[in-house]
């Protein structure tokens, strides 16, 4: 919308106070993490870099950021494979049953993580789950999924249904028209999916506390204990690297979806 | 380029639930044939050709290639060329890489595939194209290289859906004419589905017309325009006036048709004395009658409505007995400034019209 009228004085305070409100909390932590202090506070007598330099070499932070990391490219990995085949799956299928099934897969997504976290807890304790790697690989790999089947059944609702046609017609297998075809169509799709199931991975705290114990330390729960323990403020470094991180995902999901729409 | 096939259609029918969309449709096409499917939306001719790319399984019924059986065969099997409706151009790939995709399904050598993508971008003259979108392209281009993609491969038969129907009048007559001289280059089968009856009468040997899902007449386009076997055919395949008598008497070949007060001479192959005929006459067969003219047939109305058509005039007549009757006179031959309620002699010769069976739409 261009050439319209502007908004009033009092909708544009009231506009500017939530974006205040939004990113107040989270730019608190960048002057923090600067901090001269050795709790959690802001800089008194100057800037100094010590926390940063702190993190870089502390073992148990550069192990909760490789195992956070982790856990988060093997999870991303099953939630793209996963969440992918099911989108395309319902959307070539494409009958009432597929609708329930993928309104069914957003569920992770709709419940609250805690009550999730306690499900998983049960019956995780029941599989030798609980305390492994591959159990936290796959709760935030499986409720990574809703991710992946949103922006790819997105991708797909645009695809040309005429496309595949015409490449069955001409002789491609189902294998070759989706190599060929179809998912080259939707990789901007599933490149989203993938950095929104990345992100879920990498900040997930509720169920790594439930499931995790003592032998996996993510980066989220090193924050966490950290909190409870000792106020260090190297935890304010590493959320300033948590946001830089995320930001620049969202900024190249943000490319991404701006190449597929031209 | 020269192994043209040909496909036979045996009763196919296709229902979706209690609808049928193709009933019983048997026809055959000939090697090297251009067949047009002519028909109104829902006739069923997009099913049709839907079913023998393969993408429509057949509720019965059979297709036939070169008279073998390959009904059960999946698309990817038939090797059959396909202009889909839009074009259906794969957006992430260059023209080259477009017309690379059914060879590289092939498994075919690179060079080979060079050779041939070039042999064929310059066969619809897009040589210097080879290396742009879909989307950098012209509606018309884009329908080539759609045709191309069809061609590349050397198919047993190219199935057209609509390929014009997205382009403006005036591109369409040009690729109409492409179409047509390609057809007769590369000599191979062609199967077309189209809506629009110039583009079918233009484009084809052998015209199929459809109508709720059944084949009501097939044969060379001006068999058809000149001897409708209904009057469906007669209304769908350019104007007609249809004027419904009685046989009053049999001369030979002809009959004395009785239509109110009106008595008219018509050539009349059947029909006995007593039956009703409908009988189907074009408006560009009507003539004008100067003053001491005759023909065989004569009626006098006034112009009740006109129109100048650049090339001609097109004028409606109203007459007793016949109703209004619409006759298209080229403009050197229209002797007048046509006006309302102007009073002219019309007439016509007793092979003029057509009888047809009123099979209920117009």
């Amino acid at each position: 919308m261009t050439g319209g009228y502007g908004p009033g004085p009092f909708a544009r305070t009231l506009a500017w106070m939530a974006v205040i409100y939004l990113v107040l909390p989270i730019t608190i932590v960048i002057p923090v993490s600067f901090t001269d202090q050795r709790f959690l506070s802001l800089p008194r007598d100057g800037l100094s870099l010590r926390h940063y330099e702190n993190l870089i070499t502390s073992a148990p932070w550069l192990s909760a950021i490789g195992q956070s990391a982790m856990i988060a490219v093997v999870s991303t990995l099953l939630a793209v494979i996963a969440g992918t085949l099911c989108a395309i799956g319902c959307w070539r299928i494409g009958n009432r049953t597929t609708e329930w099934l993928r309104a069914l897969m957003l569920l992770p997504l709709i419940i609250p993580s805690i009550v999730y976290a306690v499900g998983l807890y049960r019956y995780f304790g029941a599989l030798d789950l609980l305390g492994t790697f591959l159990g936290v690989v796959l709760a935030h790999g499986v409720t990574g999924i809703p991710y992946v089947v949103i922006t790819v059944s997105a991708a797909l609702s645009s695809f040309d249904p005429r496309l595949e046609q015409a490449a069955r017609g001409m002789g491609a297998s189902l294998s070759q028209t989706l190599r060929w075809v179809i998912l080259p169509r939707i990789a901007p799709g599933i490149a989203s999916g993938a950095i929104f199931a990345f992100i879920h991975s990498w900040d997930e705290l509720v169920m790594v506390l439930f499931i995790a114990s003592r032998s996996i330390v993510t980066l989220p729960r090193k924050i966490w204990d950290g909190i409870n323990e000792n106020a260090d403020p190297t935890m304010a470094v590493v959320a300033v690297l948590l946001i830089v991180l995320t930001l620049s995902l969202l900024l190249l999901d943000g490319a991404l979806r701006k190449r597929r729409d031209a | 380029m020269s192994q043209a096939h040909a496909l036979s259609l045996v009763g196919l029918t296709k229902r979706y639930g209690s609808f049928t969309a193709v009933n019983d449709v048997s026809l055959d096409v000939a090697q090297g044939q251009f067949l047009t499917l002519l028909g109104p939306s829902g006739s069923g001719k997009t099913t049709i050709l839907m079913a023998i790319a393969g993408f429509v399984a057949p509720s019965a019924g059979a297709i036939l290639l070169d008279g073998r059986e390959i009904t059960p065969l999946p698309p990817e099997k038939r090797d059959f060329g396909m202009v889909f409706q839009g074009y259906a151009l794969f957006p992430h790939m260059t023209v080259a890489e477009n017309l690379a995709f059914p060879l590289r399904v092939r498994g075919m050598e690179r060079a080979e595939r060079d050779t041939k993508i070039r042999a064929t971008l310059d066969l619809v003259q897009l040589s210097q194209f080879a290396e742009r979108r879909p989307s950098q392209l012209s509606g018309g281009q884009q329908q080539r290289v759609a045709l191309a993609r069809a061609l590349v491969f050397e198919p047993n038969l190219l199935l057209l859906d609509e390929p014009l129907s997205a382009l403006d009048k005036k591109l369409r007559a040009e690729l109409q004419d492409e179409l047509k001289t390609l057809h007769r280059r590369i000599g191979r089968t062609f199967i077309n589905v189209t809506h629009d009856q110039e583009e079918a009468m233009s484009l084809s040997d052998t015209v199929a017309i459809l109508n709720h899902g059944k084949l009501i007449q097939i044969g060379a386009p001006d068999a058809l325009y000149d001897r409708p076997r209904t009057r469906f055919v007669a209304g769908f395949l350019g104007k007609s006036n249809m004027i419904s008598g009685r046989i009053a008497e049999r001369i030979g070949a002809t009959a004395r048709v009785s239509v109110g007060a009106t008595t008219l001479t018509q050539r009349l192959a059947t029909g006995a004395t007593g039956d009703t005929v409908l009988l189907s006459l074009r408006p560009e067969r009507i003539a004008l009658l100067g003053d001491g003219e005759t023909a065989e047939n004569m009626v006098e109305g006034h112009v009740s409505a006109w129109s100048y058509l650049g090339a001609g005039h097109s004028l409606t007549v109203e007459t007793t007995d016949l109703g209004s009757l619409r006759l298209t006179l080229p403009t050197w031959r229209a002797p007048f400034a046509p006006a309302e309620g102007l009073t002219l002699r019309l007439g016509w010769p007793s092979d003029a019209a057509a009888p047809v069976e009123d099979d209920g739409d117009e």
